[in-house]
């Protein structure tokens, strides 16, 4: 495979054009070629596909992708090309396995293949925004304290003095610091020390930032995992490659992170499911993730749970699972609002397309992940029940089922409920559940799925 | 073939995005006599009304809107000479400029807003993404702006947008533009605190909003 050092020249020497250039003249029209040269066609009913064809083809256009339209790297508007063997090399060389965490929380998250009844990774959290450094404790402990999870995702503070700190600027810095030590002690609390944080780091908008606090004696380990994305479609800076070139240096779990927009440059679900695959691939090719982060999403709804995007994102965790079963983990960004029956309903439709496609299981964030506190754990440990419930099926078996949970949120989609926030729903002196309509929901929730066909056993 | 089979034909090209038939339904139009600006009111602006409605409705999307923009520009490179000829001058719909802020480095859903208001009628001026505040101000007085469309991604970057507002009233001439705001981390309640004209959630709402401005 491609050292790193490798990589980062064909940042500097590849072909040089401008950004619009490279979505008009080299995305747009390739993407739109490969669909066309491996069928690959969405019928608009499907939400988990078990064509497995289907599913080589949709792998075969991401390789294709990548070698037709490059990466493009805005710093020196130079286009990154890949021969096809250095990216099958890539492909076939992904790590299967990432090893997390410390002491008897430390694990093993291995690829999974598709409709494998084997117990999914359970990753619960997510980056959303705090308020106050009471909630944000007391948010992560509550995380960490459900049994069954096996890492966390811990929100972002970014509060110094009362004021949120501006991007690039020193209290950003010193808030992503603040957000490491706090999330450390939150999970410290819960009587899990060695929990890992995989989505290092939450608070840091830019790579000084993040490898400041990613420093040793803030809490975070190599064990832990770390992000590092990619900017818009196909675009890898000078700031994600610093990430690489250190987080490599010290040897730790890199998540290869990729938000496909649904509506953008890669247009409807076909574009994104191929789009997402070559992301996979790249993942390890450029930034030797041994994990990754698939994060699809509506460009105007901004969630991940409409139809064509629940099918493009299982089919992206098909085609990975067939071909390179690296470790990946999808994020739900969820309409409803935290505690609501439209979130849990979007967290089924969306724990059935994925994890039965080869993916782990992720809680849902809710409300579009713009209400601050929205972070409540017992939604975090009904979901990961619910993820262990989706992988008790397969594919095909799991497609009506899917149908049917979309169908009770399909019209209220654009107008999602409103949902609770941490302490509407927590007393913040006791911990404990003080909002009885909250939990009300969730047991009516429960019983409904069940009749619906998806018993979630509690843990 | 009267008239208005003509804009029909126009109209039929600029929706099937066909810049060889546009540019020849163009010519042709011309050839009939038919004012410039009146080929491009009946019958490429309805075109790309009907464009941005499918954009809307999700049958299409962004790397068709970019292909409809260009191809107008297709044909409007036959018509501009004509117009600057017969000495008319196009109604102007409203004047904008957008960029994303300083410190954010995202421009999708800034590059959809753009084309949508560019396909609406308006004369968009884009900075670009990571834009100084100042940098945006010097834009619009050089093109005579109406609205300053500001976007920011991310929580931290949000900032970006009350600088905008701060600098004109800073100098004394915050009435002088409409400043618009949008983006992921971009609330309502944000909008109204940083004192912002107007708040979208989407390049729909954008055009509407500058819409409700200058129309």
């Amino acid at each position: 495979m491609l050292d790193l050092i490798d990589v980062f020249e064909r940042a500097d020497t590849g072909l040089l054009m401008s950004d619009i250039d490279y979505y008009m003249k080299r995305f747009v029209p390739k993407l739109s070629e490969i669909v066309d040269r491996y069928r690959i066609k969405w019928d608009r009913q499907t939400i988990v596909n078990s064509d497995d064809d289907l599913a080589d083809r949709v792998f075969q256009a991401g390789v294709d992708l990548i070698v037709e339209a490059g990466a493009y790297c805005p710093d020196t508007n130079r286009v990154m090309e890949f021969s096809r063997e250095e990216i099958l090399r890539a492909a076939e060389q992904a790590p299967k396995a990432a090893r997390f965490g410390e002491g008897r929380e430390a694990k093993t998250m291995y690829g999974r293949n598709v409709d494998e009844d084997s117990v999914p990774w359970i990753h619960v959290g997510g980056g959303i925004y705090t308020t106050k450094e009471q909630i944000y404790l007391d948010t992560v402990e509550g995380l960490a304290s459900i049994g069954i999870v096996d890492s966390l995702s811990v929100p972002s503070i970014l509060h110094l003095r009362g004021k949120d700190a501006r991007v690039r600027s020193p209290q950003e810095l010193l808030a992503a610091i603040k957000t490491v030590i706090l999330a450390r002690e939150g999970i410290r609390r819960s009587g899990r020390a060695g929990l890992p944080i995989i989505n290092g780091i939450s608070a840091a908008s830019n790579s000084v930032s993040m490898i400041a606090a990613a420093s040793p004696q803030f809490g975070l380990r190599p064990s832990d995992g770390f992000l590092i994305d990619f900017l818009s479609e196909m675009m890898v800076n000078y700031e994600a490659l610093q990430k690489v070139a250190y987080f490599n240096s010290i040897s730790a779990n890199i998540g290869s992170t990729s938000t496909p927009m649904y509506g953008g440059y890669a247009g409807g679900a076909e574009g994104v499911a191929i789009l997402a695959t070559s992301y996979l691939i790249m993942g390890n090719l450029i930034y030797r993730g041994n994990y990754h982060y698939n994060a699809p999403l509506h460009q105007n709804l901004r969630i991940s749970s409409t139809k064509p995007l629940l099918w493009a994102i299982g089919m992206s965790n098909q085609a990975n699972a067939r071909h390179m079963r690296r470790p990946v983990v999808n994020l739900p960004y969820l309409a409803g609002g935290a505690g609501t029956k439209m979130y849990h309903y979007e967290m089924a439709a969306y724990m059935l397309s994925v994890v039965p496609a080869g993916g782990h299981i992720f809680s849902g964030h809710p409300a579009k992940s713009v209400e601050p506190d929205s972070l409540l754990p017992k939604d975090h440990q009904f979901h990961a029940e619910l993820g262990l419930a989706a992988a008790r099926y397969s594919r095909k078996e799991a497609n009506p089922l899917a149908g049917k949970f979309f169908a009770k949120y399909e019209n209220i989609i654009k107008n999602p409920t409103k949902g609770f926030r941490y302490d509407q729903v927590y007393d913040l002196e006791s911990k404990k559940i003080i909002n009885d309509e909250y939990l009300r929901i969730q047991d009516e929730v429960r019983a409904e799925f069940k009749e619906m066909g998806l018993e979630v056993l509690p843990s | 073939m009267d008239q208005n089979e003509l804009f029909d034909h126009l109209k039929k090209a600029m929706v099937a995005l066909e810049p060889e038939v546009l540019v020849s339904e163009t010519a042709k139009s011309l050839e009939a006599g038919i004012a410039p600006l009146e080929i491009i009111e009946k019958g490429l602006l309805p075109g790309l009304n009907t464009i941005g409605e499918l954009f809307e409705n999700e049958e299409i999307f962004l790397p068709e809107l970019m292909k409809s923009a260009q191809i107008f520009q297709g044909a409007m490179k036959l018509l501009q000479p004509k117009i600057k000829e017969q000495g008319v001058a196009a109604e102007k719909k409203g004047t904008v400029v957008i960029g994303t802020v300083k410190g954010d480095l995202h421009y999708i859903g800034k590059n959809i807003v753009k084309l949508l208001m560019e396909t609406s009628g308006f004369e968009v001026y884009d900075l670009g993404v990571d834009v100084d505040p100042f940098a945006f101000i010097v834009k619009a007085d050089e093109v005579k702006a109406d609205v300053i469309a500001l976007s920011a991604l991310l929580t931290t970057t949000l900032v970006g947008q009350k600088d905008v507002i701060e600098a004109l009233e800073g100098q004394g001439r915050r009435d002088q533009f409409k400043v618009i705001v949008g983006g992921g981390a971009v609330t309502k309640s944000w909008a109204d605190e940083i004192g912002a004209d107007g708040y979208a959630e989407n390049g729909y709402g954008a055009v509407g909003l500058v819409k409700s401005f200058v129309g």
